[in-house]
């Protein structure tokens, strides 16, 4: 892997100063059901194409940030605080 | 017929790489080689006579120089120890040890070549055919085969440290090969703004300028002159231009967004470029003929830059074989360094008579044999004469004729060289009228220019990497009016030149098939027409299981030299075109790299708390604890263990992870983020946390002080500290929450000091308050500590009174020898990780990832007093109440082992034979005398008394549920 992010605050850097989040799964109100709940832990989109990821500049500004990245391509797309 | 040590060397000649004022002399298989400064191992032991540089892999046949430029496996050698390296790019220095490989006893007489004769045994593939049936015969075979086996031998008594260091640079601009055309784009880009990069694998720039001695007059911006004049105008533009900076080393990699990973003599360098321009230009290749390993044939450009750069004849009577217009200026370069020009063999039929260098040689008198190819070079150990065919309408008559020689310099066939292409996502398409497979599509951010781009014309090649350099510049540079002028005019220029190039070239294809055996595609891996053609008849007739079967493409030299012969050997045998045949895949690296140099140096560092050499001082053995090294033992965990039961102690436990947490959002940030209460805690107090993943698995564990309303000290286990800040970073992001959290590790020295004495001791170094009335358990205070400023914690891990002291960290050994001293007249001593692993094991206290596992919830830790249910939300809720619906199926007890046995950590918990959990600690307890442990048991056997079945070595040994702590199990001496 050798792509570049964009970091919001940064600027373009290499990914391997950044860590990955994982895709973007909205958390359930706390008196959803335990089915809700139990998607919100193990279901993923695992989406083939353009998705909304967390990523955090490990090494650069510590600060957490949502980007669009095709999972496909390793494009990152766009980046933006949450 | 091998050349005699005198007379190798040319008289002088301006522009060779060599300086005859420097000797250097160093040995070759203990012989003493004389050389000059600028030779390569190569060329010294040419000029001194040594002609055959190593055996071939499979049938051990003399090989010599090929390529001389670095492409090829013919001259692999041990240079001090190090197996595998090219004799003739590696520059002679004073003193090394050159040994040639994989020969017994010798290369010039390698008793192994008697397979050769015996190649009908080893058919192509024949390690999938032979040697399976009977078993037997695998196991007689196979340690012969491994020591026939292999290139060179590893010295596994090296330094295993790498030597090599990593390093990143950025650029505008990446230019990769400093031949006409690279010089000339990274010129050109510089010229319009760009910080460029280039690199280049040879001694010195210029490409292949450095060695063509002909005369240049009409390329547009440099004054006319012959190939060194040239590249010395390029080369002082280059060093001349501020923007332009210059790495010597190998381009082994493209990666995604043009990281381009360079491999120098002593790093391996991430360069990012925001375009990559790929000048690599092409490589020469082999004809294929029968004997065409034989030493005395070489590539046309290894025998011209042997004369040039090196000033070493490559022989005294050559014929040179062609196929394109190339062939005569390589035969008049020769003529010129002194070389008798026997024949010049020409496939076309007819004489280039356009062309003034074919012109000049036939009027030298140079015997010019139009549509004749070479079938085949004679000679046992090397070449003493040729034989020739001619061809009618591109097919061989068996016509020969004989001449003799010492030099066979082959030319024409060329390939781009690619790879770089090919590893960045491009795309080829098979040129008709050049008969090259060209790159047609090339990925976002790459450009290509000069000789890779199929075209060999000096002047389209310059024109060519200007208008690249330009293109490069302007898309990320706005370019000035005149230099848009300028790009304009280059364009066109370019286009004519191109459209003359290809009105004049005409160029043979490959002969598809000639007579004769032993006509090497693949010299690495000894694979010859034969071959092929028979894995193909055997079915493997896609290109890509082709190599895979064959191997060709796969040895060292990875395709530099048989690719192309391979892809048409493969499309006439199969009957297909070349473009259907494609190509094989050229991933990285496209040179070797060693092992070392991708390893770099150790980049994890190693952590060590202020006292860690007062530690060792002290006797200490040393241990790793995550990224820690932690102080293990002093003396003896039991009688460490007991001291801090019966007196006085000190762990250093500076490792522990510290967060300072602020804001007057911090207390709803830890109600969110640990599954017990934070935000109630009064200032001054302390309170353990419990911190879990949503799905309810425990994450981690410490305490909690509150120093004010909006301030907070937090602690980690050991080791988690930065992926616990990230966490609760990540909780924090997006939500307008004023809280901000710090990682204060490495700020703060910690010692817990513990035991009966431990009050005793601290009174005397500090004012505060410490009476067990006024610093009550799971209070914190702040103050001095041997006049240092401190924050005291009273907490007990331990189990004793005891107080973790943290303060600045530059004064960890003043610290630690202050309460040393205070404590002496208690009997303090110094205690180790193993001491405090014991004590908090008889308290019954887990550790984090040690008792829990990544599905522990605190229900199967038995934690559940530290979950808060009536929080509205808490990171861990959800699951932890799915669980607590669910039921648990494990849990985590205590258990006290009957005899005085102790188990290992992960001895099983056996019932009826089978395991039904196992032991996560166990020590023994030097407070109780008995060994004594946690364990991970089905959640039935969480009762008191109960009986457990351990199994140690193979033994059942009965085990007593505990589920209270076993020492001190209402915390008395803890309060005290
Ligand atoms: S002769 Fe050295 S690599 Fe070809
Ligand atoms: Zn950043």
């Amino acid at each position: 892997m050798a792509f570049l992010i964009p970091c919001p605050n940064c600027g373009e850097r290499g990914v391997t100063e950044f860590r990955f989040g994982g895709e973007v799964n909205p958390r359930p109100a706390p008196s959803a059901s335990s089915d809700e709940w139990t998607s919100y832990f193990y279901r993923r989109g695992n989406t083939s194409g353009l998705q909304t990821e967390w990523w955090y500049h490990r090494y650069g500004c510590r600060k957490w940030f949502l980007a669009k990245r095709d999972t496909t391509t390793n494009q990152v797309t766009e980046t933006r605080w949450p | 017929m091998a050349l005699t040590q005198n007379g190798n060397r040319l008289p002088p000649r301006p522009g060779e790489a060599i300086d005859r004022s420097h000797a250097v002399s160093f040995t070759y298989n203990g012989r003493g080689i004389r050389a000059f400064a600028g030779d390569t191992v190569a060329s010294a032991l040419y000029a001194s006579g040594v002609t055959i540089l190593s055996r071939s892999f499979k049938y051990h046949r003399p090989r010599g120089l090929l390529c001389a430029a670095g492409r090829c496996p013919n001259c692999l050698v041990t240079v001090d120890g190090v197996p595998n390296v090219r004799a003739c790019t590696t520059p002679v220095r004073e003193g090394m040890a050159v040994r040639s490989q994989n020969a017994w006893p010798s290369v010039d007489t390698d008793a192994l070549n008697v397979i050769d004769k015996f190649d009908f045994a080893m058919p192509v593939g024949f390690y999938y055919k032979t040697f399976h049936q009977p078993k037997l015969m695998w196991h007689i075979a196979q340690p012969i085969i491994r020591r026939l086996g292999g290139l060179g031998a590893v010295d596994i008594t090296a330094d295993p440290e790498s030597h090599y260091h990593h390093d990143n640079r950025h650029a505008d601009v990446a230019v990769a090969g400093g031949g006409p055309a690279g010089l000339s784009a990274a010129i050109a880009a510089a010229s319009a703004g760009a910080k460029v990069v280039l690199v280049d694998d040879q001694p010195s720039l210029g490409g292949h300028l450095r060695f063509d001695p002909s005369r240049h007059a009409d390329v547009p911006g440099l004054k006319a002159g012959k190939g060194p004049e040239l590249a010395a105008q390029l080369t002082e533009a280059v060093r001349a231009s501020s923007r332009i900076q210059v790495i010597a080393g190998t381009v082994f990699g493209v990666y995604q967004d043009n990281l381009v990973a360079v491999l120098t003599r002593d790093s391996v360098i991430k360069l990012r470029a925001k375009r990559l321009i790929v000048a690599t230009g092409s490589n020469e290749v082999p004809h294929v003929f029968e004997n065409n390993d034989l030493p005395g044939v070489m590539l046309s450009t290894a025998a011209v830059r042997l004369a040039y750069l090196y000033g070493v004849k490559p022989g005294r009577k050559a014929v040179v074989a062609c196929g394109d217009d190339y062939g005569y200026r390589a035969a008049l370069a020769l003529q010129g360094a002194g070389v008798k020009i026997a024949a010049v063999v020409d496939a076309r039929g007819g004489f280039p008579a356009s062309m003034s260098e074919a012109q000049a040689l036939r009027d030298s008198g140079v015997r010019v044999l139009n549509g004749y190819v070479v079938i085949r070079a004679e000679g046992p150990k090397h070449l003493s004469a040729v034989s020739l065919c001619h061809l009618r309408e591109g097919v061989p008559l068996t016509e020969e004729l004989r001449l003799d020689c010492d030099l066979l310099a082959t030319s024409g066939a060329f390939e781009p060289a690619a790879g770089l292409l090919h590893q960045s996502g491009g795309r080829f398409a098979f040129d008709e009228a050049l008969g090259e497979m060209l790159p047609s599509d090339l990925p976002r951010g790459v450009l290509v220019t000069g000789e890779v781009t199929g075209i060999r014309d000096l002047r389209a090649n310059i024109l060519q990497g200007r208008v690249a350099g330009l293109d490069a510049a302007s898309s990320f540079h706005v370019l000035s009016y005149e230099v848009r002028q300028d790009l304009a005019r280059l364009r066109h220029d370019l286009a004519e030149a191109l459209a003359a190039y290809r009105a004049h070239t005409t160029r043979s294809s490959p002969i598809a098939d000639m007579p004769g055996k032993k006509r090497f595609v693949c010299f690495c891996e000894d694979v010859t027409v034969k071959d092929v053609a028979q894995a193909v008849d055997e079915g493997f007739a896609d290109i890509q299981s082709l190599k895979r079967y064959s191997t060709v493409t796969m040895g060292p030299c990875q395709g530099k030299m048989c690719h192309r012969s391979f892809v048409h050997l493969c499309a006439a045998k199969t009957g297909q075109s070349v473009q259907k045949t494609g190509s094989t895949t050229l991933r990285p690296p496209l040179a070797p790299v060693p092992l070392g140099a991708l390893a770099g140096h150790l980049h994890t560092p190693i952590k060590r708390t202020p006292v860690d050499k007062r530690s060792r001082d002290m006797g200490a053995r040393m241990t790793d604890l995550g990224p820690w090294r932690r102080a293990h033992v002093f003396s003896n965990p039991e009688e460490e263990a007991l001291a801090i039961r019966q007196r006085v102690g000190i762990i250093d436990v500076t490792s522990l992870g510290k967060l300072d947490v602020r804001g007057k959002d911090c207390g709803a940030l830890l109600d969110k983020v640990y599954t017990n209460k934070m935000s109630d805690l009064q200032a001054g107090r302390i309170r353990y946390g419990l911190m879990c993943a949503d799905s309810g698995t425990i994450l981690d564990d410490g305490t909690v002080s509150r120093l004010a309303l909006d301030h907070f000290f937090v602690t980690t286990t050991t080791g988690n500290v930065e992926a616990i800040e990230e966490w609760v970073r990540w909780w924090t992001a997006g939500t307008n929450m004023c809280a901000h959290v710090n990682n204060v590790t490495a700020a703060y020295a910690a010692i817990n000091l513990a035991g009966p004495k431990a009050r005793d001791t601290l009174r005397k170094l500090t004012d505060m308050d410490i009476s067990a009335d006024s610093f009550k358990y799971m209070r914190f205070g702040q103050g001095h500590v041997a006049g240092v400023p401190a924050i005291l914690l009273r907490i007990g891990f331990v189990g004793e009174t005891g107080w973790e002291i943290h303060f600045p960290a530059e004064y960890g050994e003043h610290v630690w020898d202050a309460l040393l001293n205070a404590g002496e007249e208690f009997g303090i001593i110094p205690c180790g990780l193993e001491a405090q692993r014991i004590l908090r094991l008889e308290k019954k206290h887990i550790i984090v990832n040690q008792d829990t596992d990544s599905v522990t919830t605190p229900l199967e830790a038995d934690m559940e007093w530290a979950v808060k249910f009536d929080k509205e939300d808490f990171v861990g809720r959800g699951g932890i109440r799915a669980v607590k619906e669910r039921g648990i199926r494990n849990k985590v007890v205590g258990f006290v082992m009957r005899d005085g046995l102790v188990p290992e950590d992960g001895d099983p918990v056996v019932m009826g034979g089978s395991p039904i959990g196992r032991v996560t600690s166990s020590r023994f307890s030097p407070a109780l005398r008995k060994g004594v442990g946690i364990a991970y048991v089905p959640a039935d056997y969480a009762e008191e008394g109960r009986e457990l079945l351990i199994s140690i070595n193979g033994r059942t040994e009965p085990a007593t549920v505990t589920l209270k702590p076993f020492y001190d199990p209402e915390g008395e001496r803890l309060r005290a």
